[in-house]
């Protein structure tokens, strides 16, 4: 647990130093640096719902719409 | 002056500039010899197409409609022996049945309206989903809240989904009422100790929180966390259960249910997620993700993920991925023959069990930024073609291979 909120307090403290201008953000806009799953990896975020007992905080299903868990 | 002053009048960007087309197709295949449908003992082989078409539109500068159809197709072995009497064959948990429960296709809908604001600091969405399968229906809605602040360097959501589901129970068939075969063996009388699910309705709630945040030029990160309430019908009800204490009875080499899975009727699962993406320089970015999750059936798992686009030129991407995955087993999980029959709740499917997995995976995308390539009146945007490979602790393998197309109209 302590990792998570380790990542938590980096971020913050990040927020309040930093700030990227539009112009700046060549790199930061470059489609590999999107923070989603990619729009073909929607299946075997599917079959990990079916297959592994967790779910969610992956912008995936958290539960329901299928027989699944 | 050769520069005239410009005027007020500015070109305001649309949120998306036109209508795009997914084209997703995946092939998945897996195997192993725990299925649940036989009590944690039985081929697993399942095989599944889907096919799913993901339409953008921009319906004026700040909303876009986006449509998403799809279709999966399915055969599978453990699921054809909820009757594995059908088959004419010797009877055994090992072997697919050839009747009309080994395949199943599942189609879905799912529309989502997005609108933006001016400043394009604030975005909402509302979705509905409403998905079919022979034994399972599925209604849903939710709404989605964004917000930017820090000159767009932090973004902060919240979102919400329902989801009404019910089952058509379908159950072993040697539990159905007026079951009769004169092949059963075993000592005394079989008469399990079985009762019909007087609930077949499964409600799940999700609320969810994300902030993302850049944090440099080239590394930004997110959190994410859900807080998912299920309640109603979580058990499956064609999943057998051998219990330790009673006679054992069999056809052939099939033994008979003792009876189906009994899982509480609620359950309140907490993911915890993050993404950080490094982009290290032209040739290579990290895209990495963590996910930590608990819930109160007892399990706690640990998710990671890496995966590593190299850039080879301007078009061709290839992107590496290793996935790790390990989970506690369910207070509720027993092997087979493992649970008693005086217990409250029991359950001897794999899924549910102590375990870990690893998964490899390899991907190549297209991109022609120009979308020369020409479809009727849409250009070819990208093509990915990625496959991965996917081994669990207990046995069970699968690969999977997906193609996905993105086009653009002109």
């Amino acid at each position: 647990m302590a990792k998570p909120i380790l990542f938590v307090l980096i971020l913050i403290c990040s927020s309040s130093c930093v700030v990227v201008r539009e112009y700046d953000k060549a790199y930061i806009n470059d489609a590999e640096m999107q923070l989603s799953a990619r729009p073909c990896e929607r299946f075997e975020t599917n079959f990990h719902i079916y297959r592994e007992a967790s779910s969610g905080a992956n912008g995936g299903k958290t539960g329901g719409g299928c027989g699944c868990n | 002056m050769g520069w005239s002053q410009q005027d007020n009048t500015s070109y305001k960007r649309r949120v998306l500039e036109a209508s795009e087309v997914d084209l997703l197709f995946s092939y998945y295949n897996q195997d192993g010899n725990h299925a649940a449908v036989t009590g944690g003992e039985g081929t697993e082989d399942l095989t599944d197409a889907t096919s799913s078409i993901v339409l953008r539109m921009p319906l004026n500068e700040d909303d876009v409609l986006t449509v998403d159809v799809g279709l999966s197709a399915y055969t599978s072995a453990s699921s054809s022996n909820v009757n594995p009497l059908d088959g004419g064959l010797n009877v055994t948990p090992f072997d697919a049945s050839s009747g009309e429960s080994r395949k199943d296709i599942l189609a879905y809908v799912k529309p989502t309206y997005q609108h933006s604001s001016e400043d394009r600091n604030t975005i909402w969405s509302a979705n509905a989903y409403v998905s079919s399968e022979y034994d399972y229906f599925s209604i849903g809605f939710g709404g989605n809240y964004t917000r930017l602040f820090n000159e767009k360097n932090t973004e902060l959501s919240l979102g919400g989904t329902v989801f009404l589901d019910k089952w058509n129970a379908i159950y072993p068939i040697e539990l159905r009422p007026g079951f009769f075969d004169d092949r059963i063996t075993g000592n005394g009388a079989y008469m399990p100790n079985f009762t019909e699910f007087d609930k077949e309705n499964r409600n799940s709630y999700s609320l969810s929180l994300s902030f993302s945040q850049i944090l440099g030029k080239r590394v930004q990160g997110a959190l994410f966390v859900d807080l998912v309430s299920q309640n109603g019908l979580l058990s499956t009800p064609f999943q057998r259960v051998y219990f330790g204490d009673t006679e054992d009875f069999f056809i052939d080499d099939f033994q008979l249910a003792d009876d189906v899975e009994h899982l509480p009727d609620s359950r309140l699962k907490v993911p915890f997620g993050g993404r950080l993406n490094y982009y290290v320089n032209d040739f290579l970015v990290l895209r990495s993700y963590y996910r930590l999750y608990w819930d109160d059936w007892g399990i706690t798992s640990h998710t990671a993920n890496l995966e590593l686009p190299f850039k080879l030129t301007d078009k061709f991407t290839l992107y590496p991925a290793y996935r790790y995955y390990t989970q506690t087993a369910a207070d509720y999980f027993y092997p087979k023959e493992a649970a008693l029959s005086t217990s409250e709740f029991y359950t001897s499917d794999y899924d549910l069990s102590k375990y870990d997995a690893h998964q490899y995976g390899l991907g190549v995308q297209y991109k022609d930024i120009f979308t020369s390539a020409k479809v009727l009146n849409f250009g070819l945007k990208t093509i990915d073609l990625r496959f991965s490979q996917y081994d669990r602790s207990d046995g069970l393998n699968a690969f999977i291979l997906t193609l996905g197309t993105t086009f653009v109209g002109n």
